[in-house]
């Protein structure tokens, strides 16, 4: 297959077209154009599947695509400024396109019956195009900068989807945290490009995996800072803000304030993995810096801190929206402990049962118009598809085998317990994989707490009960749920139970593993760039070879001992089931049966509760102290500073000095200058008085005067 | 000798300047209209005179021809300014024709 | 001999009636005096043997322009004006004083100048020779239309243009006010 404009253009361009379309003619097509946005978003995917079974027919850890065309050139002489736009696609990048594309198909299909009605329906869907469209181009891109922009674009869509029902005051104030709270991040991400850029002057991907394999970027540092270091710590922290990672992971919760599908796009597939995709493009800068034990603790404290406030929610909304945080913290945690496939795996199976998990939440508040969880209870009889959709989400992202989660999760937490306990490093790193199986056994209460509390007991309010119908199976509402909790069935990633029996994935066991893999920066020397044309005239001379899978560890030390890793997946595995099936049932056990009323567990520890309703007090912390008292108080010092110090001193002093200096010419100005000026004026007067008298108007005086300079002239000439 | 071109042409002169002296003196507009059809026939006639003892041909009678039709015109225009400005301003007195001076 | 009569009978017409014209006080006068003086003009041509041009003299002259100037005088109330300030001192040609001392300067210098030109430069260049009867004899109606045809097509093609613009011009320039008048005649009807 050649990858060129007409095989690669079209997975972004669909959706973007649809966007143009609907966002200038939506509202005179029929359904709003709903459409519009489902076909490209279809047509997308066909065309991403295609790149998906070439790649996957190539079979090669380290193949990869690069193409480049010039954005544009402002380079003088030997001062080289260019930017070159392109895509970069290998087997990760390859991989998130077809879950984005797939997901995103599955989400516009669900969209249309969630929002069937709606009063912002067409503006809901041209935001979903647009969103889409650049979360394809944000995979696509061969640079940062040119990610950058998607991803700003998307902060865009996410801030106008938060905030569609935008006359509710709390959408507003949610959208505009959201999107001030990323700012943040951005901001930091910004930086770090133009680091990289001011030192190698490109921000290519195979660029910086090339400056950091010839070690261009040593003994360059940035405020005393290392450069690799440095600019490892901003770009994560556009992870931390784009991913919801602590401290900046107060605005996710609040997000929710969006439409339902919106959410599972955000929230799911797309942006939070965006982050993290980042991160593992990035992550030989992440290494080479340093910066993976602080990866590590970020992750394991937001995994095992959004899970305990999960605990305690009673929004199903919010209970969804802790849990994203929490698993994009075990992925954050895999990139920090070097487990690049798993957390990679991670961001593909979260990206799905996540997004089933959201669609059949807005199943349910859209059968019941309702998402107090104390309300609801009893509902598996009416709403018996989306509760077994449901169940199977639950099981993945509670990590029992068979499902998704297992394979992934615990995989990461398998080669956290490598990575903090059996490696031979600092004890605190102990911490990570502790924080991280503490989540392990939260995550798996809170979600079947969530499923008891809604669909099994008794129903708790007979009125929402009856307010509910009974469901059929509908194409729009149940084909994306059905689907997607398909493939949460681990099979498809792991490959090791019935891999042979897959066609497709063929013979080669593990392809998941094999495939993806962290970019070994010595294979990016020496490469050349070809361009992005029509034609496909270079082919790529990689010879096809079966690859193997290789651990890689987050840290610079001793190869990692194969033996050691085998034990530390064995543990974490026998840990993580049984810690999982023991939080399930006793979810079921306090939730279903009522062996003990959460409610005395609350008053005993109440102090905790209330922490963990008030989320950990981060919000009150951030409007309080940062706002209030930081950014408040430096305004009020600046205003102070500019009244008292700069206006007084400077403003006023050089106001004395002109004053003086003023007074001076207009002295001058009266006394020399004027009287020139009256000079003048009295000498046009006296010439005034003369020539008034020949101006008489009269033409009979002009020809008179005509006609004695013709008798002057003549008798010049003539005598 | 009477009938020479130095007699013609003193007639010729003698129009032209009284010509002169009706624009310079006369006050109405009309009067002033009358000396310079004054003016120019006395041109007219300097232009036949020098034909006749001159060069012998013709062009000099077309070109009195010419001044003839072109004075006719101008005739026609100016009369109607003049007639205009009387309807307009109630006077044909050439002092009292001066609103571009204010 | 006839020559001789009436270049001298076309000379003192001419003559008399452009001073009548400077002098008469009356505008009626002196346009009825403009008339003779250009059919003094028009003998004067015909003792050039100009006998075409002494016609078109009388027909676009005397017949039509002069007639249009003695409708613009009664039109206009035939009046005229004698100087209305007498100041010694004033600059301004008034009739009586300063402006005609300044006219009678100017016309002598002029005169002065152009009978000068004649001694000294032309009269020497040009040959004198009395006048062939002949060639007064001889129509130039002939010869000028052919002239007027080939040679000067063009000048005589713009005069007609012209003529057309002038006159169409004149008519708009002279038409009252279409709004002030119809209103005029709107009212008077009713």
């Amino acid at each position: 297959m050649d990858y060129t404009v007409s095989t690669i253009a079209p997975i972004f361009l669909f959706p973007f077209f649809a966007f143009v379309i609907n966002a200038f003619l939506g509202r005179k097509l029929p359904k709003d154009g709903n459409w519009v946005s489902l076909i490209g978003i279809l047509l997308s995917f066909v065309f991403s599947l295609r790149v998906f079974f070439d790649f996957m027919g190539k079979y090669d850890t380290n193949f990869y695509v690069h193409k480049v065309f010039n954005w544009f050139d402002l380079s003088v002489g030997d001062s080289v400024f260019k930017i070159d736009l392109g895509i970069y696609l290998d087997n990760m990048a390859v991989v998130m396109l077809l879950m984005v594309t797939g997901v995103a198909s599955l989400i516009h299909i669900f969209s249309i019956w969630y929002m069937s009605g709606d009063r912002r329906h067409g503006r809901f869907f041209v935001f979903l195009s647009l969103f889409t469209s650049a979360m394809i181009g944000l995979v696509l891109a061969n640079n940062l900068l040119l990610l950058f922009i998607f991803w700003e674009i998307m902060g865009f869509c996410s801030y106008s989807l938060i905030g569609i029902y935008y006359e509710k005051d709390k959408a507003g104030d949610a959208s505009l945290k959201a999107f001030m709270t990323t700012r943040v991040g951005d901001v930091l991400f910004l930086l770090g490009i133009l680091a990289i850029w001011a030192v190698i002057g490109s921000v290519d991907y195979v660029d910086i995996y090339k400056a950091i394999a010839e070690g261009t970027f040593e003994s360059v540092t940035v405020m005393g800072i290392g450069m690799t270091t440095f600019a490892a710590f901003t770009i994560f922290c556009g992870n931390i803000g784009k991913s919801a990672q602590f401290p900046l992971q107060v605005w996710l919760p609040d997000a929710m304030m969006g439409p339902t599908p919106g959410s599972a796009l955000i929230h799911a597939a797309t942006m939070v993995a965006a982050g993290c995709y980042l991160s593992l493009r990035m992550y030989p800068l992440m290494e080479a810096g340093g910066l993976t034990p602080f990866i590590a603790f970020i992750g394991a404290i937001t995994a095992f801190g959004a899970a305990t406030i999960a605990l305690v929610q009673k929004d199903l909304k919010a209970v969804l929206a802790y849990s994203t945080i929490s698993q994009l913290g075990y992925m954050v945690l895999g990139i920090g402990v070097g487990s690049y496939n798993a957390a990679f795996m991670h961001v593909i199976t979260h990206a799905i049962f996540k997004a089933c998990l959201f669609m059949s939440a807005g199943s349910i508040i859209h059968s019941v118009h309702e998402q107090m969880m104390p309300k609801l209870g009893g509902l598996s009889k009416k709403l018996p598809i989306t509760f077994l959709c449901m169940v199977a989400c639950t099981l993945a992202i509670s990590g029992v085998p068979f499902f998704t989660g297992f394979v992934s999760k615990d995989r990461i937490l398998g080669d956290a317990i490598y990575w903090g306990m059996m490696a031979g490093q600092n004890k605190a790193f102990a911490i990570v994989p502790i924080l991280g199986f503490l989540g392990a056994i939260l995550t798996p209460f809170y979600m079947t707490r969530m499923m008891c509390l809604i669909f099994l007991g008794k129903p708790r309010d007979q009125h929402v009960y009856d307010h509910c119908h009974q469901e059929h199976f509908s194409l729009t509402q149940h084909l994306p749920l059905v689907i997607l909790s398909i493939f949460t069935l681990g099979v498809f990633f792991s490959g090791a139970l019935i891999g042979e029996w897959v066609p497709v994935f063929g013979a080669k066991q593990e392809w998941f593993k094999v495939l993806i893999e962290a970019p070994n920066v010595n294979n990016f020397v020496d490469t050349i760039k070809s361009s992005f044309g029509f034609s496909d005239s270079v082919t790529s001379s990689m010879s096809v070879t079966k690859a193997t899978y290789t651990h890689q560890l987050g840290y610079f030390g001793p190869n990692p001992d194969e033996h050691g890793v085998h034990q530390a997946h064995f543990i974490g595995a026998i840990l993580s089931i049984f810690l999982a099936i023991g939080s399930i049932i006793a979810s079921y056990l306090v939730y279903v049966r009522g062996i003990t009323d959460p409610n005395k567990w609350a008053n005993t520890f109440a102090p905790v509760y209330r922490t963990l309703v008030n989320k950990y007090y981060f919000d009150d912390f951030y409007l309080g102290v940062v706002i209030q008292k930081g950014l408040l108080g430096f305004n009020k010092f600046l205003s102070w500073f500019d009244m008292g110090v700069y206006d007084r001193i400077f403003i006023d002093g050089w106001a004395k000095v002109n004053f003086f200096f003023v007074r001076l010419a207009g002295w001058f100005d009266d006394k020399v200058i004027d009287s020139l000026v009256d000079l003048n004026g009295i000498i046009v007067k006296i010439f005034n008085v003369i020539f008034r008298k020949l101006q008489t108007g009269r033409i009979q005086w002009y020809l008179v005067v005509m006609f004695f300079s013709l008798v002057f002239i003549n008798y010049y000439f003539l005598l | 000798m009477m009938m020479s071109l130095a007699s013609y042409l003193v007639i010729s002169a003698f129009l032209f300047l009284i010509g002169i002296a009706v624009i310079l003196s006369r006050k109405s507009l009309i009067a002033i209209l009358l000396g310079i059809e004054l003016i120019l026939n006395a041109a007219a006639l300097n232009f036949v005179t020098y034909s006749r003892f001159g060069s012998q041909d013709l062009d000099g009678h077309i070109m009195t021809l010419f001044i003839i039709v072109v004075a006719a015109a101008e005739a026609a225009v100016g009369l109607a300014i003049v007639i205009r400005h009387f309807q307009l301003k109630e006077t044909i007195h050439i002092d009292e024709v001066s609103q571009l001076k204010e | 001999m006839f020559h001789k009569l009436l270049f001298i009978m076309s000379t003192v017409l001419t003559v008399a009636s452009a001073l009548v014209v400077l002098l008469n006080k009356n505008i009626m006068h002196a346009c009825i005096a403009l008339l003779g003086s250009l059919i003094g003009i028009a003998g004067l041509y015909l003792t050039l043997g100009a006998d075409f041009v002494a016609a078109t003299q009388l027909m676009v002259y005397v017949g039509g322009v002069v007639i249009l100037m003695l409708f613009a005088v009664m039109l206009t109330g035939g009046q005229d004006f004698v100087s209305k300030t007498q100041k010694l001192f004033d600059l301004t040609p008034n009739m009586g004083n300063a402006t005609s001392y300044s006219v009678g300067i100017v016309s002598a210098a002029l005169f002065g100048m152009i009978i000068y030109g004649l001694t000294e430069s032309s009269l020497s260049s040009i040959p004198k020779k009395d006048i062939d009867p002949n060639l007064i004899e001889a129509s130039t109606l002939e010869r000028l239309g052919e002239l007027l045809l080939t040679d000067h097509v063009l000048a005589f093609e713009i005069s007609s243009v012209l003529l057309l613009g002038a006159l169409v011009g004149a008519a708009i320039i002279a038409r009252p006010d279409r709004s002030t008048s119809s209103s005029a005649n709107t009212s008077e009807e009713q």
